[in-house]
């Protein structure tokens, strides 16, 4: 058993996602930065895709309750067991009685903390997902609250697993998200649809898991332009009528109805999820062909490590 | 009674995982919702698609980029689009939701009166005199979008979205109205309110209803 001491500005239990239930309005929610997510599986020993901790922005405090195994990887946040530092993107071994405690997030936002076995929680429509909005998944829908106690799966095979040389993900407070045109791009001005591409935009503090506020040149339309409700995904860049545009992250609406500027690559959308107020966001134009062979390498790459692991 | 024509849609990749196509309609086409639940409901019955989302006048489908090439998953929209003439209707039912109306369960009833000029006996009779299609689901959990009501009661969303609306709220959006499932900021003009819980995840099915369906409402005597 774990117990939550302090459970930090908010931290939810979260796993691959809720797939296929767009269509009825549901986003997949699941991880923001799948690849941490996993590789935090993967050091425990664990399947890539089972239910972690999401930490955001830092402040978790855990007591262990029994002998185990657990590892971070994500936003670095200067963890301590018993005061003493631990290493993100190195499993450690944790004793009944030890104390885990996460500092502030110093790069990136999110981090994954994983244990052998995997975090337990109750399954709606095919995951534990914490979708707060719906109260959906995790522990009663919700972010974790001090006194919460958590438990974790039986593991099959609890080890200390090495990530091997060059799997490490950098993480960077300027993030640069490769996108394609989305299908309004070409109702925007001639100067927005340049500023897109060569301008820094900056997370504002209305940033969460549903989307981010970006603040940075204005991106309006060419002439006035009413949409109807129409789908919408996550890595969409939304143009509304005020000019600051809307970054659609993993809890994000399943439809809008804001002009949709641009989309970013299914091999990048992992980056969102280290994306806090105050993050330098460039977006980088990308061809067809480019999206899918990186998402054909980065698949392969990650893959070999992780089996049945896909961005 | 001819079918209303529809121009071609416009089939585009939306990203590198994903198709949308759309008609080019202004305002609500029920010939373009129709085609489209059509559409969504053939996409359903085919593998190879990891989500179906569809719109008012636009479906998208997305899918795994290691399984389908983009050009591939465009094909298939083009192939469906070209027959959607042919394709079978998504079975629907008919829900009747009863309403409260007005009152504190419609704060807004006044300004819908106000701006149709009419009595709120009149606007709850033409609120519930038509049968509604639950043209799409979304955009959150249990939102239910339908075909517009009459023309009187038509009325632009507030300029500033209340910081919530309760759950089961009613509600009208220019020429849009529709069902909050679940408690949550918006800009519609409240008319009325119903206690069917539209989403609830621990009842199966978790919906009251699915795009396509038809739906009443039926005034709840005070």
């Amino acid at each position: 058993m774990i117990e939550v001491l302090q459970s930090g500005t908010s931290t939810t239990i979260q796993d691959a996602g809720r797939i296929g239930q767009r269509g009825r309005g549901i986003p997949a929610s699941g991880a923001a930065d799948k690849l941490n997510f996993a590789l935090a599986n993967y050091m425990v020993g664990n399947s890539w895709d089972v239910p972690v901790l999401e930490c955001t922005l830092g402040g978790l405090h855990l007591r262990i309750h029994e002998d185990t195994i657990m590892a971070i990887a994500g936003a670095e946040m200067w963890a301590q067991v018993n005061g003493q530092n631990v290493k993100n993107f190195t499993a450690f071994p944790v004793l009944k009685g030890d104390i885990l405690t996460l500092s502030f997030a110093r790069t990136g936002v999110r981090a994954y903390i994983a244990i052998a076995g995997g975090f337990r929680a109750q399954p709606m429509m095919g995951s534990v997902s914490t979708y707060s909005l719906a109260g959906l998944g995790g522990i009663d829908g919700r972010a974790l609250r001090i006194g919460d106690k958590l438990s974790a799966q039986t593991a099959r095979k609890p080890a200390i697993v090495k990530i091997p040389k060059g799997y490490t993900p950098y993480l960077s407070t300027h993030v640069i998200l490769r996108a394609l045109p989305g299908p309004e791009f070409s109702a925007l001005s001639a100067d927005s649809r340049r500023h897109l591409f060569i301008s820094p935009f900056f997370a504002t503090p209305q940033t969460d898991r549903m989307g981010s506020r970006l603040r940075g040149d204005k991106i309006v339309m060419a002439k006035p332009y009413s949409m109807t409700s129409s789908p919408l995904l996550p890595g969409t860049l939304q143009a509304p009528p005020d000019g600051q545009p809307i970054l659609a992250m993993v809890d994000g609406h399943c439809t809008g109805g804001y002009a949709r500027a641009l989309q970013v690559i299914r091999a990048d959308l992992w980056l969102m999820g280290q994306i806090g107020p105050e993050t330098q966001i460039s977006f980088r134009r990308c061809m067809e062909h480019e999206a899918a062979q990186t998402l054909h390498y980065r698949n392969a790459f990650y893959g070999r490590l992780m089996p049945g692991f896909k961005f | 009674m001819t079918k209303p024509l529809l121009p071609a849609p416009a089939i585009q990749p939306y990203g590198d995982a994903a198709v949308l196509l759309s008609y080019d309609v202004k305002g609500y086409s029920s010939a373009a919702n129709d085609a489209v639940l059509a559409l969504a409901a053939h996409f359903k019955s085919q593998s190879g698609w990891t989500d179906i989302v569809s719109g008012y006048d636009s479906v998208m489908a997305t899918f795994d980029p290691s399984v389908m090439r983009l050009g591939a998953a465009v094909n298939r929209f083009q192939l469906a689009a070209n027959d959607v003439q042919s394709l079978p209707h998504a079975p629907q039912e008919i829900i009747d939701i009863p309403v409260h109306y007005g009152g504190e369960n419609g704060p807004d009833m006044g300004t819908i009166m106000a701006s149709a000029g009419l009595s709120d006996k009149a606007v709850i009779d033409a609120h519930a005199s038509m049968t509604y299609r639950v043209c799409m689901m979304g955009f959150v959990p249990g939102f239910a979008f339908l075909s517009p009501p009459p023309k009187p009661l038509h009325h632009p969303r507030h300029e500033t979205p209340r910081l919530s609306v309760p759950k089961g709220s009613v509600g009208i959006a220019g020429w849009q109205t529709g069902i909050y499932g679940l408690s949550s900021p918006g800009g519609w003009q409240i008319i009325g309110r119903t206690e069917i819980d539209i989403f609830d995840a621990r009842r199966s099915p978790p919906f009251y209803m699915k795009a396509g369906d038809s739906l009443r409402f039926v005034p709840v005597k005070p």
